[in-house]
């Protein structure tokens, strides 16, 4: 059944690239290599104030992220199959019209995930260490270690969601059950070893110590950790039909003060429905930041004084404009074809759905300014990553319209967007280095904003409605 | 004579692939116009064309009057329309869907006339059901009621027919025989060709995106022939051409 893993992987291929052409996304781990390549040569540079190890740690945090949000943003236990493919789909519903389990073909698409972001992300990055490696003083052996600790960090975060969202689909209480679990579980380990309880993921065991012991206890766990997913793995039956009292016209009524009441009513049922708004914030929000913020935490004394508020706050900023992709991935243009609505009524819409959904990166930032001791700050920097959350957004519309789940795979694209954000990120964050108040400043990036979504509007209303 | 649709040299390239190739068609107010085609030969491109879907590559049309490249949503609010495929949005019920619908082309009274079309169409056990939990052709019902239910001037329906059992086929066609007796117009688009011969006034043969033949079905029967024997020789000659 090697057929259903190969066919599995060239549909992903070619979900990518139909968008914007083969060569436009044969060139995105290119890139990622030339990132990695140029950006070992800085590390002699940054272990002057920055320690090795911590390096290590920021380099494994963001393929744990990476891999926390793959998996977030995909493997969301029962709405997996519709959510990924929806009915575009045949080789997610081929257990109707082949002799295939569900479990056989969600195994199939969980590995074929594995293996696609490996040789997408995670291969190229660290080939582009190894090669530098040679220039920059680094063993070829401790370049090839890291390549194999990053791809357990990052299969450590894809089968950690995998793992608590196949949990999720069957009882929310048993997931709460199972987090507490191991926030206590964390907790007890620092207290009982007096050590900084990071320094135990596996990955980081390994790479600080190889040994064959530690690789093959890493091993196990993510087994561990795929096998229980996948036996946890219950798709709803194709024949099961939900039923539920009409929400629609009260909601409609609600949001009367909204641009356009009955498309809000619509993505709000859309994001409770699916599960999407609890299921999407704790994978792909909550998660992912909380381990952010817990990395960032080792790197304190490496922040200028108030720093590390700001900095969660910029990423902050920075993940919740994903939120974008929460609200367009359920449905293509063609729900809308049949009746009288322009594309850019629907950007519009799906912006004022992001813009309500804000209000979970605000609280967030304003927890860890609380719980950190910064309440003076929490003002900036709320507005500092709402700032950025909306001009990151505007980008994201401007260039990717109604498809930023696809189009952010364009080299192109992806370049451009980076080169944007982080012009912006690069200049706030050292404003509110300079001055914690200087972050209030960041409101001015609504103006830019306010200029994309107009640009993004009349853009993707001049592109071929069929192309969506 | 009105005519309510009207496309000069309409053509649809896809890269290299020409779907649709200068077509030049009308139609006249309170017509039943069938598009008739095998498979691949462009009759959806077409409605998609002349409903603003999708831009031609070059010609032009009017539909009740308004440029559709111009003007596409506009087109899309004074319309009916039944797309190729059934896709009501997946997390609405389907009386959520129809609500939906009347909220974006403002029609009041949703309650009462959707309660017509559960009832007309037999669907009315299925309208709090999620729209992805619904059956083919409970989807067609209610793809079909989203459609008509404004009472639209003309109506441009892509293979209408295709999910229904007989006993709902013969219920949409008397539905179809009496909406154009109103004054109102259809463009259909099928390649049931028993169907089309009964319904329909006019019609249009597309093969390989070319406009083949188009006359009233009047004219055809005068002269003693069949729509499906004529549709059959008249494809089956080109497929040699």
């Amino acid at each position: 059944m090697f057929e259903l893993f190969t066919n599995m992987v060239k549909e992903e291929w070619r979900v990518h690239s139909t968008m914007f052409g083969s060569l436009s996304f044969a060139l995105f781990p290119v890139m990622i290599f030339g990132i990695a390549f140029m950006g070992s040569f800085l590390i002699p540079l940054m272990q002057t104030t920055l320690p090795a190890g911590n390096l290590t740690l920021i380099v494994h945090a963001s393929y744990l992220m990476l891999g926390i949000m793959v998996g977030g943003f995909g493997l969301l236990g029962n709405e997996v199959m519709n959510r990924r493919f929806g009915q575009a789909s045949l080789l997610a519903y081929s257990a109707r019209s082949l002799p295939l389990s569900e479990k056989f073909i969600f195994s199939n698409f969980v590995v074929k995930d594995t293996v696609y972001y490996f040789f997408l992300w995670v291969l190229p990055f660290g080939f582009g260490y190894i090669l530098a490696s040679p220039f920059i003083g680094v063993p070829l052996a401790d370049a090839l270690l890291l390549l194999l600790t990053l791809t357990l960090s990052f299969l450590f975060g894809l089968c950690s969601v995998f793992f608590l969202s196949a949990v999720y689909a069957r009882s929310r209480l048993v997931l709460w059950l199972v987090l507490m679990a191991i926030v206590m579980g964390v907790g007890i380990l620092a207290a009982m070893t007096g050590t900084n309880p990071v320094l135990f993921f596996p990955p980081l065991l390994l790479y600080s110590a190889f040994t064959w012991t530690n690789f093959l206890f890493s091993c196990a766990l993510l087994v561990v950790l795929f096998g229980v997913a996948i036996v946890l793995f219950n798709p709803e039956s194709v024949g099961s039909e939900k039923m539920y009292k009409d929400s629609f016209a009260p909601l409609t009524r609600q949001f009367s003060f909204l641009p356009n009441p009955p498309l809000a009513a619509k993505d709000s049922l859309d994001l409770y429905r699916s599960g999407s708004l609890v299921g999407q914030t704790i994978f792909s929000f909550l998660l992912p930041l909380a381990v952010i913020w817990f990395f960032l935490s080792l790197l304190g004394p490496f922040f200028p004084p108030h720093g590390l508020l700001f900095v969660v706050a910029v990423t902050t900023g920075v993940i919740a404009s994903t939120m974008y992709t929460w609200v367009t991935m359920f449905d293509t243009f063609g729900p809308y074809a049949c009746l009288p609505v322009a594309v850019s009524t629907l950007i519009a819409s799906k912006l004022t759905t992001f813009a309500i959904l804000q209000v979970i990166p605000a609280v967030f930032i304003a927890a860890v300014a609380l719980l950190s001791g910064e309440a003076a700050y929490l003002i900036p920097a709320v507005v500092l990553g709402i700032s950025v959350s909306f001009y990151a957004v505007g980008v994201m519309a401007w260039l990717c319209g109604l498809s930023p789940n696809v189009l952010v795979y364009d080299v192109k694209v992806l370049f451009v967007y980076l080169v944007l954000v982080g012009i912006v990120l690069a200049i706030f964050t050292t404003a509110a280095f300079a001055n914690p108040y200087f972050a209030l400043f960041a409101v001015i990036l609504f103006i830019p904003t306010w200029l994309l979504v107009r640009k993004a509007k009349v853009r993707w209303d001049a592109v071929d409605p069929a192309g969506f | 004579m009105t005519i309510v649709l009207e496309a000069k040299n309409l053509m649809k390239r896809y890269g290299d692939v020409v779907a649709v190739d200068n077509v030049s068609l009308a139609v006249e107010k309170g017509a039943l116009f069938g598009l008739l085609g095998p498979n691949g030969s462009g009759k959806t491109t077409m409605i998609k064309m002349l409903t603003g879907q999708t831009r031609p590559t070059s010609g032009s049309a009017t539909v009740l009057g308004i440029d559709v490249i111009k003007d596409p949503v506009d087109v899309r609010g004074q319309v009916g329309i039944i797309p190729e495929q059934e896709t009501p949005p997946s997390f609405l019920t389907a009386m959520e869907y129809l609500e939906f619908v009347a909220a974006v082309r403002k029609i009041p009274g949703i309650e009462t006339k959707a309660d017509w079309w559960f009832d007309f169409l037999d669907f009315a056990d299925k309208k709090n059901v999620l729209c992805k939990d619904l059956s083919r052709g409970t989807r067609q019902k209610l793809m079909f009621t989203q459609a008509f239910i404004h009472e639209p001037a003309l109506a441009l329906i892509d293979e209408p027919l295709i999910n229904f059992d007989p006993i709902m086929q013969d219920v949409v066609k008397d539905y179809l025989a009496e909406y154009v007796k109103k004054g109102k117009t259809i463009f259909i688009s099928t390649h049931i060709l028993e169907v089309a011969e009964e319904i329909c006034s006019g019609f249009a043969i597309l093969h390989k995106g070319r406009l083949l033949h188009t006359s009233p079905v009047a004219e055809l029967t005068a002269r003693g022939e069949h729509l499906p024997s004529f549709f059959l020789s008249l494809v089956r000659k080109d497929r040699h051409v």
